[in-house]
């Protein structure tokens, strides 16, 4: 039974469609990013995943069970991070780990120690006091040590400085090795780069892409950055090359399929180095929203 | 200049809800008293009548103040009018004040303003200004109304300026408690006490001989004092305006000189952990809303406690036939009897209780909006039960305030050996609840179906039956209309017997409602604000 299964999820908000036919599944301990620039339905998917909002079509179920007829029974083994950490301003973050674990029914708290060194929360400060990245801290904390089998994070390290982030991929792996699964909402490229084993591409409520990283790159793409003595030639028309950049003697381009034919094309020319490498996320991202609107509702 | 103005533009709109509410309550009311009142009493025999009963007695000085000339329609309008109005007219200030003073920063939204280089006095007074704006569409409405119900304009003008002067006061005192307190809801506590602590001080100066002096420390005391259509003192709007100045430039100046987000008086940031009532969402609500209904219990004891000493003020011989004629209208047996007093008074803590029933409707819709309920509800707790566990804490809280009006009625009634038992006096209390749960269950509705307008739905609903059970009489309309406020349906309990059959129709109501409440709630989409 996989951890998150969505069928056709569907969800209107007036005339916006805001999650279009969304079919997602998420295998128990896979660490899954879920990507999308602002408003391309992300938070609209989570919203679905809890049973907040109610599905216009389709369905989505936790587990196996279903998320908005069975909230209570498909909550049992999930633990939640809001992307605006509101939580409860007059509880102090030791009264709000309290709370969350007696609602949850269960807490490490051995483990919620540890993470709370790790994450230099002030148990004895009122939330009131703390500011966003430490009230995503808090959160964070109660999450992990609550050991649920899924987490449900949307964009957790928002707010968080660059050590705090190097403390949330340490946990996020210590999970990933217990076995629990993770749905990471992020638009931080490189965070789920990091941490994530398959990735899901969401434009306009619409899942575009998915697969592991290796997949997503589709193999046979590859950036090539020549650097040329003197003119470089014109390699727009050469079969496979796309988005020619050129910036001085330097060229920067993409090889999609055999590179033989580019390979002939520069044996006339004057190659002073040649760089190749893979695509990176941000390259992929970037081509499935370059000249699109990515407009919407979160 | 263009930033300044379009900050005012914002702070208008802002409050436009409310402002044309309460706009809408001051022209009922305004139209419907003088009218009623020519109606009732047609002749100068039937009002000289009604001023030696009504005029001189303690308790009904007690909710509209010291009448000065109840012979003419404007001086009962002055009196009537002018009483009630000066009470919605410091509510509306306050509520203004906090709104602009200090929701705005708790939303940050303040600090957007400020980081587009707007001076933080600039934002201040414009936000000022567009309150003033909204003062004078209430004084529009009321000097418009007064000119349709025949009255003369100059004095009508005056009405208004008298009776919404403690506004200015008020509004001037929101700011300053915005400036102390950390947050929006401290702030409109700390603002409830001191238009409570007004009220007591014109209700004393009032109704206890020998401290008339009390009256001159409130903004309704000088409300009064102005005696519109009577012998109008329009010099005496020197001390609203004066007090209202001052307090508001003192807040521009806290304002300027404390960090934005913060308070002046900070409430400790840390405190080592209290683990009590953590155990379910209910419980927590509990334990946040315990200082709340602190002051809720309060300000209710207290009140009832002054009513139970005053219960003793009517006397059969200053009661004449006619007036016992009209007062039958009003389904009262008898005010003559301390019992008959107290059943007629406890149709304010129907009121009150009402009241408390919709800030705790308000205070649920606020765990929705912001975000704390889409924190539970992605745990294991359900929607069903989040919200009938919450509506069994509400109808608790509802029902322990109107037993302790009851209670302290009788503390103060049995101290003037009134002679009425403590048994009747809880019933009186118990009486209020089955109104007050049809309230609660009618905002638990509105808070399933129109989450967002759900707070303005349930105040407004109270407030409108409540001025419809005090005119409709006036105006004469068939009973049927009257019957259609909550209040007509209630037994003036200790006056009058329990209307046993009435309260289960209005409990049957109130569970239906919650009923469908419940299972509105569990089909929709969580709202945020």
């Amino acid at each position: 039974m996989d951890a998150i299964e969505t069928r056709s999820l569907t969800k209107r908000y007036g005339r916006t469609l805001a999650l279009d036919g969304l079919d997602l599944r998420v295998t128990r301990g896979e660490v899954y990013g879920y990507l999308g620039p602002n408003g391309a339905g992300k938070t609209t998917t989570i919203r679905l995943l809890l049973g907040l909002h109610r599905p216009t079509g389709g369905s989505a179920a936790l587990f196996g069970v279903d998320a908005w007829r069975e909230p209570v029974a498909a909550h049992r083994h999930v633990a939640y991070v809001a992307g605006e950490p509101t939580l409860w301003p007059g509880l102090t973050s030791a009264e709000t780990f309290a709370y969350l674990a007696r609602l949850h029914g269960s807490t490490d708290s051995a483990y919620r120690d540890e993470l709370i060194q790790r994450f230099r929360v002030e148990p004895d400060k009122k939330v009131r006091a703390l500011s966003k990245g430490n009230r995503q801290k808090v959160q964070l904390v109660a999450a992990f040590a609550s050991r649920a089998d899924l987490l449900i994070l949307d964009e957790p390290t928002s707010g968080l400085d660059p050590l705090m982030e190097m403390a949330f991929r340490r946990t996020v792996a210590e999970a990933k090795e217990r076995g629990q699964t993770i749905f990471l909402s992020s638009h931080e490229l490189s965070e789920v780069e990091a941490v994530c084993d398959r990735v899901g591409i969401l434009r306009r409520g619409r899942l575009v892409d998915e697969g592991t990283l290796a997949e997503l790159r589709h193999l046979d793409t590859q950036t090539w950055e020549i650097d040329f003595a003197g003119e470089p030639p014109d390699l727009s028309r050469v079969r496979g090359v796309s988005d020619v950049e050129r910036n001085g003697s330097t060229l920067h381009l993409e090889v999609t399929g055999d590179p033989s034919d580019l390979i002939a094309a520069l044996a006339g020319a004057d190659v002073v180095a040649l760089h190749t490498r893979e695509l990176s996320l941000e390259e992929i991202f970037l081509h499935h929203y370059e000249g699109s609107d990515a407009g919407g509702r979160s | 200049m263009g930033a300044a103005s379009a900050v005012a533009r914002r702070a208008f709109a802002d409050g436009r809800t409310r402002t044309l509410s309460f706009a809408a309550l001051i022209a009922f009311l305004g139209y419907a008293s003088p009218a009623g009142y020519r109606q009732a009493y047609p002749t100068v025999a039937d009002r000289a009548a009604f001023a030696r009963s009504f005029g001189t007695n303690k308790a009904v000085e007690l909710f509209y103040g010291t009448p000065h000339d109840l012979l003419s329609v404007g001086g009962f309008t002055g009196w009537r009018v002018g009483g009630t109005v000066a009470i919605f007219a410091a509510v509306w200030g306050l509520l203004a004040a906090v709104r602009f003073a200090r929701t705005e920063e708790d939303a940050g939204r303040q600090e957007l303003v400020l980081g587009a280089g707007t001076g933080r006095r600039a934002v201040y007074f414009a936000s000022v200004a567009a309150t003033l704006a909204g003062l004078a569409v209430l004084a529009a409405a009321l000097v418009l109304v007064s000119a349709a119900a025949r009255l003369p304009l100059g004095a009508s003008v005056f009405l208004a300026a008298a009776s919404l002067s403690p506004a200015l006061v008020f509004v001037g005192a929101g700011c300053c408690v915005s400036q102390l307190a950390a947050g929006r809801r401290v702030a409109l506590e700390l603002g409830t006490v001191l238009v409570l602590a007004a009220y007591l001080l014109r209700v004393v100066g009032d109704v206890a001989g020998g401290a008339r002096f009390a009256l001159w420390l409130t903004p309704l005391g000088w409300a009064e004092q102005m005696r519109p259509f009577a012998q109008p003192r329009p010099w005496l709007l020197v001390l609203p305006l004066a007090t209202g100045a001052v307090l508001i430039a003192v807040a521009a100046e806290a304002s300027a000189r404390r960090d934005v987000g913060r308070g002046l008086v900070e409430g400790r940031d840390e405190s080592p952990p209290r683990l009590a009532l953590l155990g379910s969402p209910t419980a927590l609500a509990a334990r946040s809303g315990l200082g709340t209904f602190g002051a809720w219990l309060g300000g209710t004891s207290l009140l009832a406690l002054v009513i139970g000493l005053l219960s003793t003020a009517f006397t059969p011989e200053n009661i004449p036939a006619q007036l016992r004629r009209d007062l039958r209208k009003l389904g009262s047996a008898s005010l003559t009897s301390p019992g008959g007093a107290l059943g007629f008074y406890f149709l304010f803590f129907v009121l009150g209780v009402s009241l408390f029933g919709c800030a705790q409707i308000a205070a649920a819709r606020r765990d929705e909006a912001d975000g704390q309920l889409e924190l539970l509800l992605a745990l294991p707790v359900g929607r069903m039960r989040w919200l009938g566990a919450r509506l069994v804490l509400i109808t608790c809280s509802t029902a322990a305030l109107a037993l302790a009006a009851g209670l302290f009625a009788w503390v103060g009634a049995a101290s003037r050996g009134a002679g009425v038992a403590l048994p009747r006096l809880l019933e009186a209390g118990a009486n209020c609840i089955p109104a007050g749960l049809l309230f609660v269950a009618a905002g638990a509705l509105a808070f399933a179906a129109v989450p967002r307008a759900a707070p303005a739905v349930a105040y407004a609903f109270v407030l409108a039956s409540f001025v419809w059970e005090l005119v409709a009489d006036l105006l004469g309309v068939p009973s049927s209309l009257v019957g259609l406020s909550p209040f007509a349906h209630v037994g003036l309990v200790p006056g009058a017997p329990f209307r046993a059959g009435a309260a289960a129709a209005m409990l049957g109501l109130a569970a239906a409602a919650a009923g469908a409440a419940i299972a509105v709630f569990a089909r929709r989409d969580l709202q945020g604000a």
